[in-house]
């Protein structure tokens, strides 16, 4: 099964920075959705998947699943909730102020 | 003696104060003491029982970096001239710049470029001199640059400084790899392990490096044209860089090294040929210019690499007449510079076709450049200094001996480039004197009327020419005391010799006769020969070489720049994605990281391959969707999937949080989207979408086979069997994950609040800014 | 007296969350950030004293014994890195309200300052690779608040990619760290490297290290991923700026130093020969970007680049020499980018623009401020006696020993570089004729502006005239970070 995660791990990367390389601020903030999904899917797999209960103490149980990685990932889930909010306001500022959700014509380099 | 090199810079902090009363009193009447007390201090080491003295002042000494003053022959020839010519300069600034000009700006660069070259020519330490080295670039920078709102200063300013900068970070590559070699940082210890150094397979680097240095500094062919651009500088400044300070560093430079590097044939190969080489170009280029400066600055080039070739020479005869020219060139140059500065004070021009026939109006004047031009050009009378050493240029250049291949080569053509290059040397020479002096005066096209200069500005060329003089007709005078000593500093071994006027009808004597012969036919038929020039160096040259380096630098910087540094965001993605890709998979597969472990896995279940299923077809649905709406809920799908898997593989908190998470995201999804245009096509060319999916998949890949090598090497027990040990005993709480999040990582989840915190106040100010400007 | 350890974060972490309630009180805030900087500039400093006395204070928090909890380990080399912080803190603050609109002062200013020097410090101080992670998106988020800071179009354009690239950096940051944790078993840092040097077959492990490098070489504006930083460095504030410049690179660079000297330091052949490599292409664009803009803040801001360069060589030679050259390096660079940035701010609100060919003359308005600037031209571009050429001297020192020449020559050249593309601002900017300009207006704010930058300039010098005083510790360090050991025994206690 670790194979099988591993796979959609790469594919969750892969539509993300697909998307990312777009030029509409909407599919690039789809894509680092994405890229963080695919990031915390590889967290918990690095653990071992499914070995032990749910990591809870209780008794009779001596075989729990890895709490760390979990620990990890609830971290890093808020964290990416609060880049992907900020993201998407400034996404929205950005592209009314300068009349455009094309990301090509945010280029900007004439250094003003 | 640690006190006469910093008593330049400790006086210069006083100079802004000073120049307040600049209307009383001229600032430069203070500053010319400062090198005549100098001058003073050393002068008391002249003598023919003069030893060696080393001080060494600690300043850091963790790196080697002491102040260690060596002041042996070489040095105190050096700081005499230094100081000597500095304390005349001095004075004739006095005259020549006007009380309404930033003098308090001057005479600080002034001064701090005379310190440097005190530093420089008296530092053993390399590194220490180094710096001086460095101080000295600059601060001729800013002298060059001084009257800046001129543009030719700006030029010319920019360019010495390029030059000699990038010399001086040739010479600290080659400073630092001697360091290396040797272990010491003192130049006296090296020579004495000079072995070491030439043995080295790196020495053809070294010597190199070393030498650009020098040769960037002295102005050797094809470094040479910054100097007639420095020109630029007012006079004074002219007469001291150009004469005796400055331009010689890079000879100073070169004959300290020489004891450590002669015994290489490179190093005469190289060394003789450029100073032979620059020689000729420079006197062949001065009967072109037209400005009086001009003329005097490739006179310049040209005695220095004659100076330069002699060092090359190696010969304790061609040692004993490079040092003995050091002197020469100075006073003679030195009056010659200053004189032009009087020509331009005086008739507001030094464009030699407007002058002159000023022998009459400035007869003072003239007499004192007579003497200065025949000592330049080597005329055989016994009260030129010049003729004594171009004498000595001669004879060695016929003593060289070689044995192998270049070397043989260059010592049959050296003493015809010494002819041919004197022969100029001596037309322009009495271009230079009979263009300005004799032949018409055209006084009403002149920009002021001539008359003659002020008796203060005529103190200092009179006392060089003086010594010009004396040095000519009593040379015993400067032998023993100082010349011997500095040639024995270069040579490694006592260079004594005897100076005399007549050494009988020899061969030297008569190459100063062709040269004389020659040079008056030449001299004398200038116009007639002059179309030359327009063939060499015709459109070919050096100035044009570094224009189109400096000019020719910013522009195709800001074309490579534009060329990647577009602003796509796409564009900087991808190429980072194609490095990270690209290197790691390399580094992956060279250190053979690929590993696969079947065992101890968890077994597929059909839940999960339908979760997973509808996770990556949703995943690829965000791609092919145009419809904004279905793509946020398309995402939501992904995320609630995660969700998902998490109830599967055991980990309730986490779904708990991802649910509400992914909830709230696709809200504000919809919320900030609703106001933004729908999704279009993703209107990208095929090759386009063929790169992005290249580099897509590429990193994907990445991403699954580190993951299945990394969960397959699986080397060591988790540290997570403490949580479980621990959780309640010590952390008193029964859910695990809990219990890490709020106590054994409890920073981590502080500073994630804060990260909460944070974004909510940038949002906030977002908003709110927009609305403040709204308003008005 | 290892509690010590949490100060330079909790302090600014306090104050950044005090000076939100009276963010609009802008008298107030200003004297409460002030005090607030100098209080942690002297706990920094007393931290840094007792460390170099009595060694590294390792702090496990909540007292969970390392590695299960998260420790914050002050070694001699972070709580040096701490303490400039707090020095560019004190620096930026006095700076920021000539420099700041007031509306700009009002939204959070102090608040994302506080939090970016308690995210900046918690980066150099901790000792757990996941923690390391959480303080890089603190200063990260911070970093987001402030250079929206006044929602310029520009700045907005900016600050997209600007998120866009870290954000996905970030990720791969903790999907590596997955990947790390699975090979060995944990996220911290001194156990991790005791691991890694355990096992024979360094295999994936190589790989792993080479992806972190990269994260850690986006945040430090490495060749090939700079790319996003000259113009979102240009677009903020000048204060905002001379923060980025100053702290936000050196934690990259840092973090690549701290990993690749304790972790992985077993494949040096191969990743640090790729160091070098990649130092000597960071240093050719970065002046090529130097070279190639008549933007003054622009010019400054690709400066950056090649000074990462410097830094990363050092770590590829791998020599004592050369990291005592990348860490003095370090130091010098933070100060003197402040420098320079608040500087660039003071002559662009001089001038009125920032376009170099409608510049000239202002020497003779501004001489103070001409003067600072040609001086700290010479100290970044190396030129000796200044803080720059000790640490360039002992790279090169360390290049020539590892025989790697042509580093060595790219260091030389691009030193020459540097100061071209800096003398360009010097010569065009302030020399020429002066302009005409409404001169009594802009004279009057400028003192406050000079005064803070004439003393990180002053500390510039000393750094380098004085350099006695520093070198012997920074060897020291230097020779600290070549022995992991100590690092490793300090933390696990074995």
């Amino acid at each position: 099964m670790e194979i099988i995660m591993s796979v959609l791990a790469g594919i969750l990367f892969m539509t993300g920075v697909y998307n990312l390389l777009q030029k509409q601020l909407l599919r690039i903030v789809i894509g680092t959705a994405l890229i963080s999904h695919g990031a915390h899917l590889t967290i918990l797999t690095m653990g071992k998947l499914k070995d032990g209960a749910p990591p809870i103490l209780t008794e009779g149980v001596e075989n729990y699943t890895d709490p760390l990685p979990q620990a990890l990932i609830l971290t890093s889930i808020v964290i990416s909730f609060g880049v992907t909010s900020l993201l998407l306001v400034l996404a929205y500022r950005a592209s009314k102020i300068n009349h455009t959700d094309n990301m090509e014509q945010l280029r900007g380099n004439d250094y003003e | 003696m640690i006190l006469a090199v910093l008593l330049p810079f400790i006086f210069a902090i006083f100079i802004p104060f000073l120049s307040k009363w600049k209307d009383k009193f001229h600032t430069g009447i203070a500053v010319t003491l400062i090198p005549l007390a100098i001058f003073i201090y050393f002068a008391r080491f002249l003598g023919a029982d003069f030893a060696p003295v080393t001080k060494s002042y600690p300043w850091i000494p963790s790196l080697d970096m002491n102040m260690v003053f060596h002041l042996d022959g070489l040095s105190l020839l050096f700081v005499m001239l230094i100081t000597g010519i500095g304390t005349l300069v001095a004075f004739y600034s006095i005259y020549y710049l006007h009380k309404s000009e930033k003098l308090g700006h001057f005479y600080v660069y002034f001064l701090i470029f005379m310190g440097s070259m005190l530093g420089v020519v008296l530092s053993d330490n390399i590194y220490v001199l180094y710096s001086f080295w460095e101080f000295t670039s600059l601060s001729s920078f800013l002298l060059i640059g001084y009257w800046n709102h001129k543009h030719a200063s700006r030029y010319g300013a920019l360019k010495s400084m390029l030059i000699t900068v990038f010399g001086g970070l040739s010479l600290l590559g080659a400073l630092v790899f001697m360091h290396i070699i040797t272990g010491t940082t003192s130049i006296q210890q090296m020579i004495t392990s000079n072995e070491a150094i030439l043995n080295h397979e790196s020495f053809p680097l070294i010597l190199s490096l070393l030498l650009l240095g020098a040769f960037t500094k002295s102005a050797q062919f094809p470094f040479h044209i910054w100097l007639p651009d420095a020109m630029e500088a007012p006079t004074p400044v002219s007469a001291y860089l150009h004469s005796a300070t400055m331009v010689k560093a890079g000879i100073f430079l070169v004959a300290r090294f020489s004891p450590m590097l002669s015994a290489s044939d490179w190093y005469f190969i190289v060394v003789s040929s450029f100073g032979i080489v620059t020689l000729c170009w420079g006197s062949y280029m001065a009967v072109r210019q037209t400005d009086l400066k001009g003329i005097l600055a490739f006179s310049t080039i040209s005695q220095l690499g004659m100076i330069m070739a002699m060092i090359g020479f190696g010969t304790k005869a061609a040692i004993f007449a490079a040092v003995f020219h050091i002197l020469n060139h100075a006073t003679f140059k030195g009056s010659l510079f200053m004189i032009a500065g009087i020509v331009d004070h005086e008739t507001g021009t030094r464009d030699i076709r407007k002058l002159g026939g000023l022998m009459n109006y400035l007869p003072m004047t003239a007499t004192l450049a007579m003497f200065g031009v025949f000592s330049m050009a080597g005329f055989p009378l016994p009260f030129l200094n010049g003729f004594y050493s171009k004498e000595m240029f001669f004879k060695s250049s016929l003593e060289l001996t070689a044995t192998d291949g270049i070397a043989t080569f260059l010592t049959t053509a050296i003493p015809y480039l010494a002819v041919f290059g004197s022969i100029f040397t001596f037309v322009y020479s009495m271009y230079f004197f009979f263009g300005t002096f004799r032949g018409a005066s055209n006084i009403n096209q002149l920009p002021k009327k001539p008359h003659e200069a002020p008796v203060g500005m005529l103190v200092s060329p009179t006392i060089l020419v003086l010594l010009v003089v004396g040095i000519g007709l009593f040379p015993f005078l400067v032998n023993e005391p100082f010349i011997t000593h500095a040639a024995s500093a270069v040579y490694g071994s006592e260079a004594m010799k005897e100076i005399y006027f007549w050494h009988g009808f020899n061969l030297p004597f008569i190459m100063s006769l062709t040269v004389i012969a020659f040079g008056t036919i030449l001299a004398l038929t200038i116009p007639r020969w002059t179309v030359v020039y327009q063939y060499i160096p015709g459109v070919l040259s050096m100035n044009k070489v570094y224009d189109f380096m400096v000019d020719k630098s910013v522009v195709f910087s800001s074309k490579v720049n534009k060329s990647y540094m577009t602003g796509s965001l796409a564009l900087y993605m991808k190429l980072i994605l194609v490095t990270i890709v690209g290197v790691s998979f390399t580094l992956f597969f060279m250190t053979g990281g690929f590993a696969l472990d079947l065992s101890n896995l968890a077994p597929v279940t059909t839940i999960e391959i339908i979760v997973a299923l509808t996770m990556a077809i949703a995943a690829f649905g965000t791609i092919f969707t145009n419809n904004r709406i279905a793509a946020i809920l398309i995402l939501g799908v992904v995320g609630y999937g995660l969700a998902m898997l998490f109830i599967i593989y055991r980990a309730p908190d986490l779904a708990l949080t991802q649910l509400i998470v992914e909830t709230v995201t696709v809200a504000l999804f919809l919320l900030v989207f609703y106001h933004l245009p729908n999704l279009k096509h993703r209107g990208e060319t095929k090759a386009d979408s063929l790169v992005n999916w290249l580099v897509a998949v590429g990193f994907g890949l990445l991403i699954t086979t580190v993951a299945i090598s990394s969960h397959s090497s699986k080397w060591f027990d988790v540290i997570s069997s403490y949580f479980v040990d621990n959780s309640y005993k010590l952390g008193g709480g029964d859910n695990i994950v809990n219990v890490i999040l709020v106590d054994m990582r409890g920073l981590d989840t502080l500073f994630e609040i804060a990260v909460l915190g944070l974004a909510a106040m940038a949002i906030y100010s977002l908003i709110k800014i927009k609305n403040k400007k709204e308003e008005k | 007296m290892s509690n010590l350890a949490v100060l330079p974060i909790a302090l600014p972490f306090l104050a950044g969350i005090i000076v939100a309630f009276f963010h609009k009180k802008l008298v107030a805030a200003r004297i409460f950030a002030l005090l607030a900087t100098i209080i942690h500039l002297a706990v920094t400093t007393v931290i840094l004293l007792q460390v170099n006395q009595n060694g590294s204070y390792v702090l496990e928090l909540g007292n969970w014994k390392a590695p299960y909890g998260i420790v914050l380990v002050a070694d001699p080399l972070s709580a040096l890195l701490v303490m400039t912080t707090a020095i560019i803190g004190v620096a930026a603050v006095i700076y920021a309200p000539r420099s700041l609109s007031k509306i700009q002062e009002e939204y959070y200013f102090y608040s994302f300052f506080f939090l970016l020097i308690s995210g900046v410090s918690g980066a150099f101080l901790t000792g757990d690779l996941f923690n390391l992670f959480v303080f890089f998106e603190v200063l990260l988020m911070a970093s987001y608040g402030l250079i929206v800071l006044g929602n310029g179009k520009a700045q907005l354009r900016e600050s997209l990619k600007y998120i866009l690239i870290n954000l996905f950096s970030s990720m791969l940051f903790v999907t590596t760290i997955a990947f790390l944790y699975s090979v060995v078993g944990t996220v911290n840092m001194a156990q991790a490297a005791e691991r890694v040097g355990d096992v024979e077959q360094q295999g994936i492990l190589t790989t792993i290290a080479i992806l972190l490098f990269f994260v850690f070489a986006t945040k430090a504006a490495v060749f090939p991923l700079y790319y996003w930083l000259p113009n979102s460095y240009t677009v903020p504030n000048a204060v905002v700026s001379a923060l980025f410049g100053a702290l936000l690179t050196k934690v990259g660079v840092y973090s690549i130093l701290r990993t690749f000297t304790l972790i992985f330091n077993h494949e040096v052949p191969l990743t640090h020969t790729l160091f070098i490599y990649l130092a000597i292409f960071t240093m050719v664009f970065g002046v090529i970007g130097a070279l190639s803009t008549n933007n003054v803040k622009l010019i400054i801001a690709y400066n950056i680049i090649p000074a990462v360069g410097f830094m990363l060589m050092g770590i590829g030679l791998f020599n004592e020499t050369a990291i005592a050259g990348s860490i003095y390096y370090l130091v010098h660079d933070m100060i003197i980018k402040a420098v320079l940035f608040l500087l660039i701010g003071a002559i662009i609100h001089a001038a009125g623009t920032s376009d170099l060919n409608k510049m000239g003359g202002l020497i003779h308005h501004f001489p103070v401020l001409g003067w600072m600037f040609f001086l700290s031209t010479l100290v970044l571009a190396g030129i000796p006696p200044f803080s720059g050429f000790v640490g360039k001297l002992l790279l090169l020192q360390g290049g020539l020993e590892q025989e790697e020449i042509l580093v060595v020559l790219v260091a030389l050249i691009s030193s020459l570089g540097i100061l071209f593309s800096m003398m360009r601002i010097f010569i065009k900017g302030f020399w020429g004729e002066a302009g005409i300009m409404d001169l009594p207006e802009r004279k009057s704010s400028m003192s406050l502006m000079i005064w803070p930058i004439g003393l990180l300039l002053t500390l510039s010098v000393v750094l380098g005239v004085g350099a006695e005083w520093f070198y012997p510790g920074i060897e020291s360090i230097a020779e600290y970070v070549m022995n992991p050991e100590i690092y490793v025994e300090s933390v696990l206690k074995e």
